[in-house]
């Protein structure tokens, strides 16, 4: 559905990501999470032609991104960072603008979310709060009924109720109509119980493209004390981060056991209360991106 | 589509450039230039040369004169400063001066090319000629020469069938052919008495139409053959010897006599119609012409029987030929006007520099965006345009392929 | 789809477009009140005469009016296109990105014009009952300039504000303001006889500029 082929940006003379390679498979839920200003909002404005790239080339449905078919865009659904729409609208005039367009549009499944709203018929977008809007954003992407939907961080601006709202839909109409979402979040929790495919960008590079599960099986955390607190740790290449108060180290790594205790061992640094420690999803996000 | 709208963009912006940044560069830059005062005198039978800028007064050869000097020469012209003095003379080449012919001999008559060409009204008054009041009164109704002549009611915007008819039936027994190429006259009740209009018709032929005690007056005026007039002035003068000035497509005067009719053909040459300011003096001795272009003009005297007694030619630099003058000709390939001086009708006046130094710096200018293109190492391909441009409208196209940048089409 | 795009911009403008008819039809309204008092009190035969002659247009309140309108309607389309970059959700729209864009164009320019045939309308019908053909047809010809300067900014203000970069916008304004004086030498009636032609054309072309900005925004121009 998605492809990027040695994607490279840079803003001016700064380097935003070079030769970046993924792909996104259809009926798979892929989750982009990279640190702000790592280039997650470059990425979708790419994708939606809405950024000429400064080298490589993005494909939606083998289309150059940067030339997409009205048939190509008719399949695309486009949530915009902040859940932004024509706000001068109220809800019945969005609904009639938009159905003018797709000729699968479904009605029904608009107005069944719109139902749960609290609003009339006649108020404007624009004096509903954070939260309805994103309903109404849905709704609308619903009733498109896309194969590909593009999120571009679904989560901004929503409490906890819209936000599981939207991802309990999101999934539910994803995983029964086999589509296709590509989706960022500031709120890694919501991301993990949507997606199945993580995506993680650094500055410049890529990190991880797997499953959410073989990620967090792979990426480990080992936690020990230092005796001696002074203890200078090298980093070798297999270790991704470490984090070291005092005398207390959390080490991340995609590497076992073992080569972490030999690590130790080589360096002759003598640890106490060694253990591997099971990870959330954002713990090893931080873990592998580091804390500012 | 957003290649050519760029471009649409490019284009529009020179233009505006090209009317613009020369207008903006003249405000900055012009200098006014001091244009002689030439006046022909009945005393030395010479022409007499007022130079504003320098406080000078003189002749043609050069000797100079005080103001008080240079006022006795021309003492028609100062007529009252002399006689205030107490140097006004009895009497000029045998003829004794009276206060009151010098007065009724007075005229000046000023015809600028704008005014040749310039819209026309279509609707005029027709005074009426003999209507025994002191003061002439606007008429209730205006005329207009289509398919016939045709009188229209100002306050009821109605057209007056009969009045119409007649006048139409008059014109059409003198011969007059439909419709008018030519209406002339004065449609103002500021004037001493109306003399009606001078009409030239769809042959060129020459009439004069008056409404005379609410009668058309109409006589066909007999011209010299092939001649075809392109400007006619009618004139109140008050010696009343004329009717009017009129002006033939070969850029040709003649005037009109009053009351017999009489076009005779003055021999000057050096007017163009065109692009001359022309004026022309009258005094008890002399009719004065003098042609004015913005850089030079040419004085021609005549007597009262019209022959050409004396004339005079000087020419200044301009703008044009001072160093911001040529330096604006190096700068700009051309310069876009909406204005003219000789003409009233706004259009797109095109001037094109003089000389070719301008090519040199279109030339550099292209080698600068060249380099630039090679700097951001863009297609040169996608950039040849944009130099063609720069070539040919040298700084305007520079600063227009600039302002909408070639960016994103490589 | 157009009936779409045609709804949405009617959604923006039309109280903008209710407002500014009204406006125009309340000036025309004004302009001929006055002239019938000019007639009754100083005479049809001296205000023919003024119009005529000495080069006063009875007409020279709408001088601006056109302009007014295009600025309007311009202003009310698109600057809600670019709060928050809407402007990505017209081009997510399945048509080709010209396509919506010109049909954006068209719905605007589509209400000036039919504003302008109404203003036009009273304006040549009240002048007929005061003045010859002649004269009604030679403040038209003085007009059109005008109208067409309407137009003119209307697209050239669609360009500007769809502009992503401020310091080309300014630009843009600067060329765009010069530009728009052609439209607007002082001169007697009918004097712009000859450039109504040129300046029909320029207009014309005008009316696909904006597409340029808006690649510019598609490209990602900050």
């Amino acid at each position: 559905m998605i492809e990027c082929n040695n994607l490279t940006h840079y803003y001016g003379e700064k380097l935003v990501f070079e030769n970046l390679n993924f792909q996104v498979k259809k009926g798979s839920i892929l989750g982009l999470l990279g640190k702000n200003g790592t280039g997650k909002t470059t990425a979708f404005n790419i994708l939606n032609g809405f950024l000429q790239p400064t080298g490589g080339q993005c494909l939606v449905f083998g289309e150059d991104t940067q030339h997409l078919s009205p048939q190509a865009k008719a399949r695309i659904g486009f949530l915009i960072e902040g859940h932004i729409q024509y706000s001068f609208m109220n809800i019945q005039q969005i609904e009639k603008f938009y159905s003018g367009f797709y000729p699968k549009w479904k009605s029904a499944a608009y107005w069944e979310l719109i139902s749960k709203l609290n609003v009339s018929l006649t108020q404007k977008i624009s004096t509903m709060s954070c939260g309805q809007r994103s309903q109404v954003a849905l709704g609308l992407i619903l009733a498109q009924d896309p194969d590909l939907l593009i999120l571009d961080d679904f989560s901004m601006g929503l409490d906890p109720g819209y936000r599981r709202l939207f991802i309990d839909y999101l999934r539910e109409y994803a995983k029964a109509e086999n589509k296709t979402i590509f989706t960022t979040s500031h709120i890694i929790q919501d991301l993990e119980r949507l997606i199945d495919d993580v995506l993680i960008i650094d500055y410049n590079k890529m990190l991880v493209q797997s499953p959410v599960a073989e990620f967090r099986s792979n990426f480990r955390r080992f936690d020990f004390e230092l005796d001696n607190e002074a203890t200078e740790l090298k980093k070798e290449p297999f270790i991704m981060n470490i984090e070291k108060v005092k005398n207390k180290v959390e080490l991340y790594t995609f590497s076992a056991e073992s080569d972490v205790k030999k690590y130790l061992d080589d360096n002759k640094i003598v640890v106490s209360n060694f253990a591997q420690v099971r990870m959330e999803l954002e713990d090893a996000f931080i873990g592998l991106t580091g804390k500012y | 589509m957003e290649k050519i709208s760029r471009y649409i963009l490019v284009f529009i912006a020179v233009l505006t450039l090209a009317i613009f940044l020369p207008k903006l560069y003249w405000m900055a830059f012009e200098k006014p230039v001091w244009k002689p005062f030439v006046q022909y005198s009945c005393i030395n039978n010479d022409f007499m040369i007022q130079r504003i800028r320098e406080k000078k007064w003189m002749d043609t050869k050069g000797k100079e004169y005080s103001r008080e000097e240079y006022e006795q020469t021309l003492p028609m012209m100062f007529f009252k400063q002399l006689l205030a003095s107490g140097t006004m003379p009895d009497s000029i080449n045998g003829t004794a001066l009276d206060m009151r012919a010098i007065s009724r001999e007075k005229s000046f008559f000023r015809l600028k090319a704008s005014e040749i060409d310039a819209p026309c009204p279509d609707l005029y008054p027709l005074f009426e000629s003999w209507s025994g009041r002191a003061k002439l009164e606007l008429p209730e109704d205006f005329f207009r020469i289509t398919w016939r002549i045709e009188f229209i009611e100002a306050s009821t915007n109605k057209l007056l069938e009969e009045k119409s008819q007649l006048f139409s039936a008059a014109l059409f027994h003198n011969g007059f052919s439909f419709p008018a190429k030519l209406i002339s006259g004065l449609p103002t009740p500021r004037k001493t008495c109306d003399e009606g209009y001078l009409i030239v018709d769809s042959k060129d032929q020459l009439f004069h139409l008056k409404m005379i005690k609410g009668k058309p007056f109409v006589k066909k005026v007999d011209i010299p053959e092939g001649v075809k007039f392109r400007h006619i002035s009618c004139v109140d003068f008050k010696n009343k010897d004329f009717y009017a000035y009129l002006f033939s497509d070969k850029n040709e005067i003649y005037i009109l006599t009053q009351n017999d009719y009489q076009v005779i053909k003055w021999l000057i040459d050096g007017y163009d119609l065109a692009n001359c300011d022309l004026k022309i003096f009258g005094d008890l001795f002399n009719y004065t012409v003098a042609i004015e272009v913005n850089d030079r003009i040419k004085m021609i005297a005549l007597d009262k029987q019209f022959q050409v007694v004396n004339t005079y030619g000087e020419e200044w630099p301009v703008k044009e030929d001072m160093l911001e003058g040529r330096i604006f000709a190096s700068l700009f390939p051309a310069q876009l006007s909406m204005t003219s001086d000789n003409s009233k009708f706004i259009r797109f006046y095109f001037s094109p520099s003089n000389g070719f130094n301008w090519i040199f710096v279109n030339l550099l200018l292209m080698t600068f965006h060249f380099i630039w293109i090679l700097r951001r190492k863009a297609k040169l391909k996608n950039h040849l345009a944009d130099l063609v441009i720069v070539v040919l409208s040298g700084i305007f196209g520079f600063i227009a392929i600039h302002l909408f940048q070639n960016k994103f089409f490589d | 789809m157009w009936k779409s795009v045609f709804y949405k911009e009617w959604l923006k403008t039309r109280w903008f477009m209710v407002g500014y008819t009204l406006l125009g039809v309340l000036c025309i309204g004004y302009l001929f009140l006055t002239l019938k008092h000019s007639f009754a009190f100083t005479g049809g035969k001296n205000v023919w005469f003024t119009v005529l002659f000495q080069e006063q247009q009875f007409y020279s309140l709408l001088k601006y009016v056109p302009l007014a309108g295009g600025l309007t309607i311009a202003v009310a389309q698109y600057l809600p296109e670019t709060i928050n970059k809407r402007l990505k959700l017209t081009f997510h729209l399945p048509l080709t990105e010209n396509k919506v864009l010109l049909q954006m164009q068209a719905f605007g320019a589509g209400c000036l014009l039919i504003s302008f045939l109404m203003f036009g309308g009273l304006f040549t019908g009240f002048s007929l009952i005061y003045f010859p053909i002649q004269m009604v047809t030679n403040s038209v010809v003085t007009i059109l300039p005008w109208l067409l300067a309407g137009f003119a900014a209307y697209f050239m203000i669609a360009l500007i504000i769809l502009e992503p970069n401020w310091i080309f916008r300014f630009c843009y304004t600067l060329i765009g303001v010069f530009f728009l004086t052609i439209y607007f030498n002082s001169a007697g009636a009918t004097a712009y006889a000859s450039a109504n032609p040129v300046l029909f054309i320029l207009t014309a072309l005008l009316s696909v500029v904006f597409v340029f900005s808006a690649y510019r925004f598609r490209k990602g121009e900050v």
